[in-house]
Order: C-alpha cells, then structure tokens, then sequence
C-alpha cells in the first residue's frame, strides 16, 4: 500500500493506484520503523488480549500513524457554514490530510466533498484594484498602505502574508482560530524558513540561490516595512521577521490560484482557503477545486469517475507540468516520481520514442504521457511517474514508420545512461548515503530534512532513468 | 392507550375514581377543547375518558361552569356542526395533512429549484460530535493545536524504558480518543453517570424508558382557574382570517340581514345560523302582503275620515273641526278644494273615460264641399274664370298694335316685308285670336305673345334674338324665292 504523506512537510504524496505500486519505499521506512518498534515493544509488554475484549486497534493508533485530528478543527469551520461530506481530517506525523470516510462510487459527475465559504477564506485580487474578499482590511489601515506599495506583478505572497498577519490580529476573525492548526515555525518545510545549512544540502545551486533571494526579499520588506517607527498596529501583527518569513512561507505554500467570479467581475484571485489546503499534493489527483459562484463557496469535488475506498487520501494537483525544484522552491515538498521531472542531456544520443513508449506501455500525447494498463498484462510496478518523466526528458526521435536501427538504439541507451551516471558522480552524495542520512538523523528540522528528500529524490530519479533505459535495451524488438 | 390514560390521570395529580356517570352523557361534546393535539383517529374510549377528564375538570374547578352564548339552561341542540378539525392523517400518504387549503405535496428533489439541494444537504449534515483538548491561542501560536507534540512524544518513549512507554502509548493514544477507555481492562464495565445524584427519579424514568407521567411532578404547576376564551392560546374562535379573503363571506343581504337579526333578537327563530332561502322567500311574501294590508287599512282610513282628518297631522294649520260635514260647509261658504293634499280631488277624472267632443250639429251630413270651397274663395266658377282671362286678352290686343306702328316706322328698306308683315300680322291676329280660343291660358298671356311680335318690328336684333326667335335654323335661309 502506498501510503501517502502529507505535504507540507516533508514529500508529495504518490496515489494509490495499483499500477503505480513504486519498489522502492525509502523514505517512508524512517516513520514506519519508528511505529514497528513502538508497536513491538507494545505488544511484548502488555499480556495477549483476550479476543473478546479486544479493543480493534484501527481506531486508536492506525498503521500509518494517522489520528484522527482534533475534532475542533471541523467544527469551526462547521459552526460557519463550512462543510466536508464522507471525508474526515486526519493527522500523521507530517502533518495533516484529508482521507475518505466511506467509499465513493464511480459516478458520471463530480461529487462534492467540502464546500467553504468565501467568509472564511483570505482572498485578494492578483491585479490592481486590489479587492480584498472578504473585505477586512479597513481602508485607512497603515497595513493597506503595506500591500499597497506591493508590486502588483511580483509580490502576491507578500500581500497575502500581510493579509493573514493582519487577520490573525483581527478579532472574530475565522483565521485566528485556524492558525492554530497551520504548520508552525518548526514545522513548516517552505525553504524561507531554511538555514544556509539546509540550502547547502540541497546539491542544487541553482535552487539554492533562488531561495537565498526570496529569503532576503522577504527580510527587507520586513524591514522595510516594520521598522522601528511603524505604529503598534502594525508592530504587533510581525514582532518578529521570523514571523513574517513564516507567514510568506504558508502564503506561498498554501495560496491557491484561481480564476473566480464574484458579483459580475471574473478575477484571477489568490486565495487563502482554509481546509481546502489541507490537502495533500498528488500527481494522480483525486480531487479538484472548484469555485461555486451562486454562493460563493469553494467547493471540493472528487473527480467524476472516481472510485474512491474508504481511507484513501483526497489528493489535489497543485501545480501542473513544473519539476521537482519548482516545487521544492514554492511548495516545499519534492517527489521520485515527478512525471514532469528534467535532465538536461547533452549530446547527440537519441533513442527512439515510439518504441521506448511501448516497451513500457505509455500511451498518450506528450502532454498526457499515462500508464496504459488496459494493455500491459502482468503487474508492472516499475513503471511510475519517473518512467514517464523519462519519456519526456529523454532525447528521442521519431520518424513516422522508420524503424529503429537496434544497433545504434543500444549505442544511444548506453550513452545516455553513462552521461546520467555522470550526472550521479557529480553529486557529493549518492542516494544510498541520502537514505542512511535520513534515517539516522532523529528529529531533524523539517526543512533540513526536505532538503535531504529532494536530493534523494533527485538521484532517485536519475537512477530510475537509468534503469528504464536497461530495460529499454533488454526489450528492444528486432 | 392505556399509557394515555395514564398520562391522563396523572395529569389530573391522580384524583381517584369519582362518580362522574350522572351527567357525563348529557353534556355536549365539546370536541373544541382537545383539537390540535387529539386528531380524528382517536378511538372512543379515549373520549370517553376524555369526558370524564372534563367532567372533572370541572367538578374540581367548582367556581364557574361554563357559560353557552345564548344562556340556555337546557342545552338546545341548536345546530350541528361539522367537527372542526384542522388536520388529519392522510389515508393514501398516511402523513399529516390539512383538512382545508390546496397545498399540494412538495416536490421531490428533480424539483427543487437550482442550488437547493446543495442546501439541503449542508443542512442535513450532521454536526461534528467531539470534544476538544486543546484550546485556541486567537492568533498568537499558530500550530498549537497540532499534534506534532505527541508525536514526538511518542518517538521520545521509544528510547525511554519499556515499561513506560507501554503506559505512555495508551495514554497518548487516548488522548486522541474521546472515552477514557482502560485499554488494559478485561471487563466490560458499564459506566454510572456522576449524575445521578442530580437527577430525580422523574428523569431517571425518563432516561429509563419507563413509564412515566408528561410533566415532572415537581415542576408542574397546580391547574388554576381555565382561561377564558381570550386568554387561551388555542383560541377557538374561528376568525375571519380562516379564509383567506374577505371576498368569500356570505354577501349581505337585505333579507337575510334583517332576518339574521331578527333571529339575533328573537323576533323570529329560524333553523339554523343563517336564514334558509325558503325562509327568505317567506319573509318576502309576508312583508309584501303586509305592506299591502297596510296600505288598505290607510286608504280605508282615509276615506272614513276625510282627507282633512287623515292629513290633518301634517296640516298643522288646521285647528278646526276636520269631519265631513264641516268641511262641507266650509267649501260652499268659500269654493275651496277639500283635500289639502290633492286638491283636484273635485276634479278627478277617469282615465279610461272615453270624452265626446261632438258638437250639436253632430247629426248632420257630409256637407258639401264644392259649396264649402266655394264660400271659402278656394274654387271660382269658370264663367269668372273665362271674365278674369279675357280681361287678360284686351290688354294685349292693343300691344301688338302699337308694334305694327312700330315696325312700319323703323325699316324703310322692307317695305316688301311691311306689306307681307302688316298681311302676315292681319292674319296673326286672326289667328291668334283663334289660337286663343284653342289653346292654354298659359299660351295666350301677353307676355308672351310680346315676345313672339317683337322681333318683327325691330330691323337689327341682335343674334340672341334671332335665335330665340327662330322657329328652327331653316328660318335663317334667307332665301325665300325659293321657298315662293
């Protein structure tokens, strides 16, 4: 069973599809062992229940650590008209997720599952006019002159970490009783809150630097902003530039952007919705947004034809076609599987596509590269997310009916696999000492700790790649 | 039932078995007082027991009966009404529905209008259940409530000593849990609220499921005194707002009117509440002849009396003695009309009277109408006539001499035609004279023989002249040798 993970703390979450079984689960053994030996310990102490009294263990500690999570965290959002139909929140030791409380039958339309109000969410227009919904910013408020010195093009999450700072100061304000469910300080993965250490332990410069910036530009409008003659008003909301690079950090993790209607104004919106982004990420979705203008409420609706078991994860794409490092840089969460992942293949070496595809039965568009199961017979649980990144990223060619020479098909796989062994080489580390790394440190801060992920994800990937590559070669018909 | 009539004694703090058998037939059914709660499915032996409920009610009440509008001390059965019952279970949906009213079932939910069902069902959502440990921070902690605490609580235990982690897990497990369930128990322990000391037994029963009374007994307050009608809230006055518009009363009538109140009054007793048409046509016909008898009696009366004696309230002036007799007198003392009010009354005339205006010649003949026109100058005789005409003839005779003259002396230059003119007029008038005779009055006018003359006498005449002369164009061929 693949477990899945919430996000944003540490990895994505891959879906539960049987064709997408992965091998290889590294980095989940970390908490599962911690649970075995906890479990062990437990069962060797205590006498065996007799089965009659026998209290079902599910319920309390369920295998993968899952708890239910607090009941008030529903029943805020209940008491103001937000509602989740056959779905409960769960909580594990990465966080929170949304999982099925009964099973979803296949339907032809799309079932709702929450729907939240626009009372509770924080919402401002992407463009100038700014138009806050709900309007709680007053307009004489010195934390409107802050969002509004903003850069309309580039500074949303400043504007939306304004906006939740300044709710959490505002009485009656639905935000100050859900913050205390959001990721705190030490918890959150986003990278802003990242040492120079943990970008260190990225292995991706690039990535690195790109986090460095974002850091310092949030620390100068801090400073910009909240220097030391500022009123109180605006003093207390960030006392701190921890505080601050906190709230752009769950701005940033937890926006959604969406194309709203409201009244008759159809406008591109971040919004800040607060259950709806406790769901996890996933690549395989099983759910989707959806805004409900009649009365403006977010709604969350499985997609139409999905069967959904009971217990399974509500999964949401969070943004679509991006690499892993985009997402490590926005969301804070990286994933093996990535089927949008890239490497940069120098050289000339090419492989041919169509059969690559159909040696792992991929089928699709290039945009829409899937699993066809119907058509391959016997399990295959190699191919997942990687393989298909590898469809993309690898170098191919295709000619209409040519054949592919196998001679020069074996050359070309060879060559690409030695330049992705390469690639392995430069890195200081090699994904077996990543793993060991993981699982030795004990409490690690998250975002070291997601630093760690994504390089082991990134060298994972790049191994897959290497091995479809054999296989390609093994198959390869002549 | 049985419970019911449980339920009903205790409400009536137990009172014992009273001899209600007396008058419990005789009093009227009042279905009024039970209506919104009992409906019409009730078997008869809970009204029976109802009755007797009544019955002592107001044996104990004992300060006032109940009074009946109309103060009867037997109770007329005055008029049967339906029972008024708002509401009944429907035989075919088996749901309650109303007795008046069109309301139709509401529609399923294919139905229901756009965004409806969605309400509906966050509606229906149940609500969360659960207490929570924790307690919100408002702003200044956020992740507080997480549980990220008790994990790392219970990655911690795994390095500290067996025992206690095994005696840490239960404990953070059930933290999560709502019941503190001993998971080291072996026996099912069925728990005792802490509350049983603050329950009574009324809501022990109550929980219980046993039988007990509606009200607890030590929050029931005493019956006191019944309400009057005005100050119960189920008001049995029927209002007028039953229906649902002032347009559907009963439209008043004169008839009806003033038999209903009549019957109000107790002048007249009619069947029911409202008068019947067969009573209204009654009530017509009596006071069409009633009329009738009245107005006989007062034309009687005025002809026994006199007019000056009947209409002598209104004549004030009339002091006098008003009889017959005396007003005689006064009328051939001073030829004044006796009847003040209809002074023609001597002059009366029959309608149908037929008057003959013939006059005293009225046996004469047709008189004769020639002699009548005659004597009237409508007609002349012809001899007069014949006078009048040649009286007209003379005058033109010496005309047309005078013209001959005339013609002679203008034109020198047809003497020819003077002489054959003078011939020609000689034998004109001749002839003239015999037309005369022969033809119409109208033809021998002077005037007109003047016009026939006169353009023979004038040498150049115009050519309007000519023409009118002209018997026809032939007399412009000047040619008359020919003719000769």
């Amino acid at each position: 069973m693949a477990i899945s993970v919430p996000l944003h703390q540490l990895t994505y979450s891959f879906f539960s599809n049987p064709q997408w079984k992965w091998c290889a689960k590294p980095s989940y053994s970390f908490s599962n062992n911690s649970q075995n030996n906890i479990r062990a310990i437990k069962a060797s102490v205590e006498t065996p229940p007799f089965p009659l009294f026998q209290n079902p263990k599910l319920e309390e500690t369920p295998a993968d650590g899952l708890e239910p999570a607090d009941p008030d965290f529903y029943k805020i959002g209940y008491v103001r008209s937000m509602r989740a139909y056959g779905v409960e929140f769960k909580e594990g030791p990465d966080g929170f997720g949304v999982f099925a409380s009964k099973d979803i039958e296949p339907r032809r339309r799309a079932r709702l599952v929450m729907q939240i109000p626009l009372e509770l969410m924080l919402t401002i227009r992407q463009k100038l006019p700014w138009m806050f919904f709900p309007d709680i910013v007053p307009l004489g408020h010195p934390i409107f002159d802050i969002i509004n010195s903003t850069d309309p093009e580039t500074d949303w999450d400043l504007r939306l970490a304004c906006l939740l700072l300044y709710a959490f100061d505002q009485d009656d304000n639905f935000w100050q009783l859900y913050g205390d469910f959001l990721p705190n300080a030490d918890e959150c993965t986003s990278l802003l809150l990242a040492t120079e250490e943990d970008l260190m332990e990225l292995q991706d410069p690039n990535l690195a630097s790109t986090m460095r910036e974002q850091q310092k530009r949030a620390r100068e409008f801090w400073e910009k902003n909240w220097h030391s003659g500022v009123p109180l008003k605006i003093k207390r909301l960030a006392h701190d530039p921890e505080r601050f690079i906190w709230a752009v950090s769950i701005a940033q993790s937890r926006c959604i952007n969406m194309q709203v209607r409201i009244g008759a104004l159809v406008q591109d919106a971040n919004m800040l919705i607060p259950y709806a982004d406790m769901l996890n990420h996933s690549f395989q979705p099983n759910c989707f947004f959806h805004w409900r203008f009649k009365d403006r409420m977010l709604e969350v609706m499985v997609n139409a034809g999905q069967h959904v078991r009971r217990g399974e994860e509500m999964t949401v794409n969070y943004m679509h076609g991006q690499m892993n490092d985009m997402l490590m840089q926005r969301y804070g969460f990286s994933s093996p599987v990535n089927p949008w992942n890239v490497i940069q293949f120098s050289g000339d070496a090419r492989i041919h596509l169509d059969s690559f595809l159909s040696v792992f039965n991929i089928s699709g568009l290039p945009e829409e590269y899937y699993h066809n199961s119907k058509i391959s017979s016997d399990e295959e649980s190699f191919i997942d997310g990687a393989v298909i990144a590898a469809a993309r990223t690898l170098p191919t060619w295709s000619d209409g009916d040519v054949p592919l020479v196998p001679s020069i098909e074996r050359k070309a796989v060879k060559e690409l696999q030695e330049e992705c062994r390469q690639m392995l080489a430069e890195f200081p580390t090699t994904s077996k000492q990543d793993q060991k790394m993981l699982d030795s440190m004990k409490e690690p801060r998250r975002t070291l700790e997601a630093a760690i992920k994504y390089r082991l994800h990134r060298k994972l990937f790049i191994d897959k790649v290497i091995k479809a590559l054999d296989i390609y070669q093994d198959r390869i018909l002549f | 039932m049985a419970t019911l009539s449980a339920a009903w004694m205790y409400q009536d703090r137990g009172l014992g078995p009273v001899d209600y058998s007396d008058d419990f037939i005789t009093r009227k059914p009042n279905f009024n007082r039970f209506q919104t709660s009992f409906l019409g499915s009730f078997p008869t032996g809970i009204l029976q027991t109802r009755f007797r409920l009544n019955n002592l009610l107001r044996r104990t009440s004992s300060v006032r009966r109940i009074k009946c509008e109309k103060n009867d001390e037997l109770p007329e059965y005055v008029s049967v009404e339906r029972p008024p019952y708002y509401s009944y279970f429907d035989s075919a949906s088996g749901q309650l529905e109303p007795a008046s009213g069109a309301r139709a079932s509401i529609p399923g939910e294919e139905y229901w209008p756009e965004g409806t069902a969605s309400r509906v069902r966050a509606a229906r959502a149940p609500e969360p259940t659960g207490e929570s440990t924790g307690s919100p921070s408002y702003g200044k902690h956020p992740g507080s409530r997480r549980k990220k605490y008790k994990a790392s609580v219970r990655a911690r235990s795994s390095e500290v000593s067996v025992e206690s982690s095994a005696s840490l897990e239960p404990e953070v497990s059930e933290d999560a849990t709502e019941d503190p369930k001993e998971s080291s128990s072996e026996y099912v322990v069925y728990e005792t609220e802490s509350k049983a000391e603050g329950e009574t037994e009324y809501e022990l029963d109550k929980k219980l499921g046993r039988p007990h009374p509606f009200i607890d007994p030590k929050v029931r307050k005493p019956i006191e005194e019944p309400l009057s009608s005005e100050e119960l809230w189920w008001n049995w006055r029927k209002s007028d707002k039953e229906q649902w518009s002032r347009w559907q009363r009963r439209r008043p009538d004169v008839e009806t009117v003033f038999l209903k109140a009549m019957a109000e009054t107790g002048q007249i007793k009619l069947y029911g509440e409202h008068p019947t048409l067969t009573e209204t046509a009654l009530y017509r016909a009596r006071r069409h002849l009633f009329k009738e008898e009245r107005l006989k009696a007062e034309q009687e009366r005025l002809e026994r009396i006199g007019p000056i004696a009947y209409y002598s309230e209104w004549v004030k002036a009339w002091k006098r003695d008003t009889s017959r007799e005396a007003i005689q007198k006064h009328y051939e003392e001073t030829v004044w009309g006796g009847d003040p009010v209809y002074p023609t009354v001597n002059y009366i005339q029959d309608p149908d009277e037929v008057i003959d205006y013939r006059g005293p010649d009225f046996h004469e003949p047709t008189p004769n109408m020639l002699d009548y026109l005659k004597e009237h100058g409508k007609v002349i005789s012809r001899e007069e006539l014949e006078e009048i005409l040649a009286k007209e003839k003379t005058e033109e005779v010496e005309m047309t001499d005078m013209d001959e003259a005339m013609a002679q002396a203008v034109d020198i230059g047809e003497k020819d035609e003077e002489g054959e003119d003078s011939d020609l007029d000689a034998d004109a008038d001749d002839e003239e004279e015999k037309i005369t005779r022969n033809w119409s009055v109208l033809k021998s006018t002077p005037q007109l023989q003047k016009s026939k003359a006169k353009p023979k006498k004038d040498g150049p005449m115009s050519l309007e002249e000519a023409v009118d002369d002209s018997e026809n164009l032939t007399d412009f061929l000047l040619d008359f040798d020919e003719e000769d």
